[in-house]
């Protein structure tokens, strides 16, 4: 089987390849009172006028006009070869008979065609109106299921008064069944005008009424355009129709306004209904948009970087001069990102649109940061946060072949969530390089790509610095973290100089985890230091009744953790985790309201967990009022 | 169609068989004069319900599916029955499960407010459609409360498969010829439905004979000697109109049925013949 979108790429080279149309005919809007009313295409032989073409990438000869296994006996009949998959021959059965000139098929409501086949299968597409031309009023039936005995077919004309000029007569599409190549017939294929096929119908988006939210400037398409009429059997036989039967409309053209194609062009806030007529009348279902006019945007500048102009490499910031960049959005495929060159208070910004992922590339320059530390970019996202949400920083170094490929790429992806992340901010991300560990080299920085669950986001001040220290920022706190002012008596401490803590508790038990735990002393006071983080547990030296306190308290430290959380833990285990932001610039102190750990029962917690990953320090680990 | 102002209707002895057939096709039949006894045009509010005094309804899901295994349970919701507010009677059959059916529909009769012996009932009929759906306009005698059925006589003035909409069917149901084998007449269209416009179907009944008619053309007649038992057609009979969806008659509906369908009746009028 295979999808319309390729083999209507197959069908325009196959138009080059096969014919070249001498003359174009425009038959817009003309009526043809001359044109020809013959209803026949091909009964015992080709009608007259009738011309074949095979699909470019089809078997070309599948098609044949065969004087045995005809319908009723008649002198011949329309007989088609489908290849079996992998035929060097070609890869499917599939073509168009058309005539040179129009034929006026106002006077019939059908296009009706005997057709067996020699075992039963599904044709992918049957159907007419392809004319090696506009192709302006396609018609189709898909998976029309054909078997051992002569059938009759029906494909109803979506809107008969529309087909003056009409040269498409009739086309079809089939590839392998399961692999297999096999054989249909066709016959007495014609036009009809059926008392017997009644109830002509016509729907937009499948006859639902459907509301899409769009924002200015943005273009929906109609889509689930169908015709169906009642067959003689009382069964509704449903086609897929082009967008020119249709006339759509717009309710109200400030907020939305619709082209003949069913494209809808977002104009301003407000919601329209976009419905549709055939033949003068109302097709069913509904594009309703709603438009909040445009996507807030921010309203103020990032934060001007202060970084020295020398001790930075700067892709995208008015700060700075930039190098080279080859392109904001590659556009690889199954990317849906838009860029836009946006200004805020004359400050340049990028807009990233329906962001999944967006490739960016400076491979005619790469870069070389080995004497960067770090990474800089500005975010703002309009868009909800939630915890579960990400925003993505993917950098790619080409290696020394400073190409894409060769076996000497690197690369390493960072995550960001929330709280990090927020709405409606600019979000400074400021990273040691030394925390993207899968990027060994970047001296061949060449790709970054950018990708996340916020389809909406601003970028600015996108560069690689050096910072103060040297070849690397801190990796280690060179103070204590803040020491805490609490009344001892509002305190459960498990970890801290400044109060007697509950004894005999475990920093290190073995829970399977590959991190390194040790206890460091920073100016003679004491802090946990947790290496190459994945998970790491503390046992309480005996369960404690937090339940009259309010919060857990923490101090900690880390230059390169992209992600870490805090779980606490009562027998069940019940754990419930809370995200901290990271990376820090110094200690971060939290106090977390303990009832953020609901269910965990603070009458009895035995047990805290740490989760996530880089070089993590700790300090002041204590419940208080 | 017809006008509505006709109340006393001579037929002409020349009625044309104007659908798909050639122009020589035509029929002689006998004069006759009917004077109207009694009709509905359905007049009234649209979404109201049809007059109370002309019509009562049969609800539920009967006994086995209404003796047919039937599918639908009988409502009398403006969404199963209701006046048009243009002249007409629309009867509605859904697919939505109703008090523990998976569809539901209408039937209406005339039990107990109106019966009459012979004459000629007729009705203004577009007929539902797709397969499994059954529309029909019928009668019943006024003796069933006491005669059980097949004993006291059915006359179907018109009965369709959806599955068949060129088709329709005018039976007779007495003893010994009912159910599966009744005595009827088939009429169907050989470029056209009955669904795609409204039809006069109409019986016209006297002592030994039923003939039955679609738009004035008589396709067939039933004498008392066609039928293999008792001839039982001689006692008033009240009128029916209904959607069954699904049973014997008609098989299963299915999931390439299209619903809503809806049966509009633009009037029904009852004859009796005048000397």
């Amino acid at each position: 089987m295979k999808n319309f979108n390729q083999f209507f790429k197959f069908w325009v080279v196959g138009t080059l390849m096969i014919f070249t149309v001498s003359c174009e005919r425009d038959v817009e809007g003309l009526t043809a009172p001359d044109n020809s009313k013959d209803p026949n295409v091909f009964i015992d032989g080709f009608s007259g006028g009738l011309l074949y073409a095979a699909f470019g990438g089809s078997y070309p000869a599948a098609f044949q006009v065969d004087t045995k296994d005809t319908y009723n006996n008649s002198a011949s009949v329309m007989k088609f070869e489908v290849p079996d998959a992998n035929d060097a021959r070609g890869a499917y059965a599939g073509g168009a008979f058309f005539t040179q000139a129009g034929r006026d098929l106002s006077s019939y409501n059908v296009l009706t065609f005997w057709a067996r086949a020699s075992k039963s299968v599904s044709i992918d597409l049957v159907g007419f109106g392809l004319d090696l031309g506009a192709n302006k009023y396609t018609t189709s039936v898909s998976g029309v299921k054909v078997n051992t005995n002569w059938k009759k077919y029906y494909i109803p004309l979506p809107d008969p008064a529309q087909l003056t000029a009409e040269r498409g007569m009739f086309y079809y599409s089939e590839g392998a069944e399961e692999g297999n190549g096999y054989t249909f017939w066709i016959d007495e294929v014609k036009f009809e005008n059926l008392g017997t096929v009644v109830h002509l119908k016509h729907a937009i988006m499948h006859g639902l009424s459907e509301t899409k939210e769009a924002e200015v400037g943005e273009t929906v398409k109609v889509t689930g355009l169908k015709a169906s009429a009642n067959l003689p059997n009382g069964i509704d036989q449903e086609v897929d129709p082009s967008a020119a039967f249709f006339t759509f409309s717009s309710s109200d053209e400030n907020i939305a306004t619709v082209n003949a194609s069913g494209e809808v062009r977002v104009q301003g806030a407000g919601t329209a209904t976009i419905t549709a007529k055939v033949g003068g009348k109302d097709a069913a279902g509904a594009l309703i948009i709603k438009s909040a006019g445009l996507t807030p945007k921010p309203t103020t500048p990032a934060p001007v970087p202060n970084r020295a102009a020398a001790d930075v490499i700067s892709l995208y910031s008015n700060a700075y001069t930039n190098v080279p960049v080859d392109t904001w959005n590659t556009r690889w495929q199954f990317s849906t990102a838009e860029e836009f060159f946006d200004k805020v208070q004359n400050d340049d910004i990028i807009r990233y649109r329906n962001l999944n992922f967006v490739g960016i590339e400076f491979v005619s320059n790469t870069i070389n940061a080995t004497s960067m530390t770090h990474f800089h970019i500005d975010m703002w996202t309009p868009d909800p946060v939630t915890s579960a949400k990400t925003f993505k920083v993917l950098l790619v170094d080409f290696g020394a072949n400073n190409a894409f490929g060769g076996g000497d790429d690197t690369s390493h992806e960072l995550t960001f969530r929330a709280p990090t992340i927020t709405s409606g901010n600019w979000v400074s991300i400021d990273v040691p390089l030394t925390a993207f560990t899968g990027l060994t080299r970047r001296s061949n920085l060449a790709q970054m790509v950018l990708s996340g669950e916020y389809p909406n986001v601003y970028i600015d001040n996108v560069y690689f610095y050096k910072s103060g220290g040297g070849t690397g920022g801190p990796t280690a706190p060179t103070s204590t973290a803040p020491l805490p002012q609490y009344p001892p008596a509002n305190v459960i401490s498990i970890f801290s100089d400044s109060y007697t803590s509950v004894p005999a508790t475990d920093f290190n038990p073995n829970w399977g985890q590959a991190t390194k735990v040790s206890e460091i002393s920073i100016q003679n006071n004491k802090a946990l230091r947790y290496d190459g983080l994945n998970y790491q547990g503390t046992q309480f030296g005996t369960a404690q009744n937090v339940s009259a306190l309010q919060f857990l308290h923490l101090d900690y430290w880390t230059a390169n953790s992209t992600e870490l959380r805090i779980f606490l833990i009562s027998p069940g285990p019940v754990e419930t985790p809370f995200t901290l932001t990271v990376p820090t610039s110094g200690w971060n102190s939290v106090d977390i309201p303990l009832t953020a750990f609901a269910p965990v029962k603070l009458d009895n917690v035995f047990q805290i967990k740490v989760e996530g990953n880089g070089t993590v320090f700790l300090d002041n680990i204590l419940f208080r009022k | 169609m017809i006008s509505k102002n006709i109340f006393q209707l001579g037929l002409l002895l020349v009625s044309f068989l104007y659908l798909g057939c050639e122009a020589d096709d035509f029929q002689k039949l006998d004069e006759r004069q009917w004077s109207l006894t009694w009709n509905d045009e359905f007049d009234g509010e649209k979404g109201t319900a049809p007059d109370p005094t002309k019509w009562t309804y049969d609800l539920g899901q009967g006994q086995d599916g209404w003796g047919n295994g039937e599918f639908q349970t009988y409502t009398k919701r403006p969404e199963n029955v209701k006046l048009d507010g243009d002249g007409k009677l629309v009867i509605t059959a859904l697919n939505v499960p109703f008090n523990g059916a998976n569809f539901s529909s209408a039937r209406l009769k005339t039990q107990g407010l109106f019966a009459q012996k012979y004459g000629r009932f007729e009705a203004s009929i577009k007929t539902p459609y797709g397969p499994g759906i059954w529309p029909a306009f019928w009668m019943l005698s006024e003796t069933i409360t006491e005669v059980k059925w097949p004993k006291c006589g059915e006359i179907d003035i018109l009965e369709l498969r959806g599955q068949q909409p060129s088709t329709i069917i005018g039976t007779l149901h007495g003893p010994g010829y009912s159910g599966g084998n009744p005595v009827n007449r088939y009429y169907s269209l050989i470029n056209g439905r009955f669904d795609s416009d409204f039809y006069v179907y109409a019986v016209e009944w006297s002592e030994d004979k039923i003939d039955f008619f679609v738009n004035d053309y008589l396709y067939g007649t039933i004498t008392s000697k066609d039928v293999p038992g008792e001839w039982v057609y001689n006692t008033p009979f009240f009128m029916i109109l209904n959607i069954a969806v699904g049973g014997n008659f008609v098989g299963f509906p299915t999931d390439k049925t299209p619903f809503p369908q809806s049966m509009t009746v633009d009037y029904v009028r009852v004859y009796q013949k005048t000397n």
